[in-house]
């Protein structure tokens, strides 16, 4: 490659302000703009940074990771890269293996790819069912709900906890902490508090460790003390960041898509009753074309490692790229109409699970949930309306598009069975007796609930 | 046809399980996917090729 100046490599550019309330609501315009006049683009912006913006160039790039780091170096010890958030987060943990390279972000992942495939994910069916039904039954015969904070919120919750292996009924003292550190900017009166409670959180985190260390429970947790990575027991902060990881992922990710999907069906009753009706044949690609359409997690953050040409655009070693996965999901090349939500999609080759080696870790469990919360809600509140006033987006959308409240009403009716609280006590007998945590290699057989 | 999945492209995103799980195997232990080998019956043609559109990672090859 013949070296240019840096006029050159940068001509062209965007003022990209994802972290910004317009961002939001001019999404469609800025994915098209960037698609058709760049759609690799140098911005001014959170420090200066790289946006990839059609599906071509992120596909292209995206799984280059010769070239490409995750890598936080919190200790400044290494390269002093930043991880995943741009503009840099202040954070004394790495991200997990989220913020690792290989091979210790591979072998990371190699210990917990046995709690998390579709195998090992499906035995947790129907704890999911009697969790879901629990927290409709709260609610059924009131007439009202709020999607998100009595059903999107909790059962992603209840179900993280219980494969790391944590006590079921501890599941609120992650949830408001997992949620509003995402929604809550560095600039609002709030986020002291907000950081408060991430910090009591991650100490929480810290103990579970310890205990579990001395006193072996099954779980992701345990899989963790226990690893050995690049030949040495992982350090306790280290572990503390892979837990915030998957509580991260794990909680506001599902929340997102579940109260997004909840809302557009609200709007749109007779794909709702085509989609209620006709579920076995559209369950799956109404979920992935869900997916698409909302991408809950919008983005990733890298650094360039080393000098490279890809996608037409030459990137120097030490700078910064975002892979937009919210706007090669709209990428009309790969994506007729791109902007609508179509059941029957084909070829929905979508990004939102990231796309390469650090493809999402839980998306199993993502889609296990979802399905399980969008049936019962069908097959119990049919007649749903959700209330516009009431419900809350995300005033920005740089890291998460998640949704805040999503209040609703329906036509009231019976419960099926016991409270959540008794619910929660039973299933948290059913992880004990049955030790549903443990890996798929150890144990192969489905949850057995009441 | 036959079709073929690269296990250095496959991420274990598992599109192609669910739309030709005749074909489409996924490991238990990291839901990497392996195809069936040899010819395929004429009448999952349409849902494989779909399976190989949908790929994420692009790592399905038909032949
Ligand atoms: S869809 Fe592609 S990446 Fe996913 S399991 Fe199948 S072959 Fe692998």
């Amino acid at each position: 490659m013949t070296d240019m100046t840096d006029d050159i490599r940068k001509q062209k550019r965007f003022q990209f302000t994802r972290h910004s309330p317009t961002f939001r609501l001019e999404f469609e315009s800025t994915a098209a703009e960037m698609q058709s006049r760049c759609p690799v683009a140098w911005s001014d912006t959170y420090g200066g940074h790289w946006v990839a913006a059609s599906h071509e160039a992120i596909f292209d790039i995206a799984r280059e990771s010769e070239v490409l780091s995750n890598d936080h170096d919190v200790t400044n010890t290494k390269k002093g890269y930043h991880g995943i958030s741009i503009p840099p987060a202040q954070s004394q943990y790495r991200g997990g293996f989220l913020e690792m390279d290989p091979p210790e972000q591979r072998e990371y992942r190699q210990t917990l790819n046995t709690y998390l495939s579709p195998a090992a994910v499906n035995r947790w069916k129907p704890f999911v069912e009697a969790l879901t039904r629990s927290c409709l039954d709260e609610v059924i015969e009131s007439g009202r709900l709020d999607f998100v904070d009595d059903l999107a919120n909790i059962v992603p919750a209840v179900l993280t906890l219980a494969m790391l292996g944590l006590p079921l009924k501890d599941w609120d003292i992650y949830c408001e902490p997992a949620h509003a550190s995402v929604y809550t900017p560095p600039e609002s009166p709030d986020f002291p508090r907000v950081m408060q409670g991430a910090m009591l959180m991650n100490q929480r985190l810290g103990e579970a460790v310890v205990e579990i260390r001395e006193k072996p429970r099954p779980g992701m947790i345990n899989a963790l003390v226990n690893a050995e990575i690049v030949g040495a027991t992982p350090p306790d902060h280290e572990l503390i960041g892979v837990l915030t990881l998957l509580i991260g992922g794990g909680f506001d990710t599902t929340t997102a898509l579940t109260a997004h999907s909840l809302e557009w069906l609200s709007e749109h009753p007779a794909e709702r009753a085509r989609l209620s009706a006709e579920r076995d044949t559209l369950l799956d690609g109404a979920t992935e074309e869900f997916l698409r359409f909302y991408t809950p997690a919008q983005g990733d953050g890298r650094t360039f490692s080393a000098d490279c040409e890809l996608a037409g655009t030459q990137f120097k070693e030490g700078e910064r790229l975002w892979l937009s996965w919210a706007m090669a999901n709209r990428d009309p090349s790969v994506f007729p109409n791109p902007n609508e939500i179509d059941f029957d999609r084909h070829n929905n080759r979508h990004t939102s699970f990231g796309l390469g080696i650090h493809r999402c870790i839980g998306s199993n469990m993502a889609r296990m949930a979802f399905k399980t919360m969008l049936t019962q809600v069908l097959d119990r509140m049919p007649d749903f309306v959700t209330d516009p006033t009431g419900a809350a987006h995300y005033e920005t959308v740089g890291v998460i598009n998640g949704m805040q409240h999503l209040p609703a009403t329906f036509t009231p009716g019976p419960r099926l069975g016991a409270s959540f609280a008794e619910t929660l006590e039973l299933l948290q007998r059913a992880c004990d007796e049955q030790r549903l945590a443990e890996p798929v290699t150890v144990r192969t057989a489905s949850a057995k609930i009441g | 046809m036959q079709a073929w999945v690269d296990p250095d492209k496959c991420q274990g995103h598992t599109l192609c399980a669910m739309r030709a799980p005749a074909i489409f195997e996924l490991s238990d232990i990291d839901g990497h996917a392996t195809a069936l080998a040899g010819d395929l019956p004429a009448s999952e043609h349409d849902a494989v090729r779909e399976a190989a559109g949908s790929c994420p990672e692009q790592a399905i090859t038909l032949s």
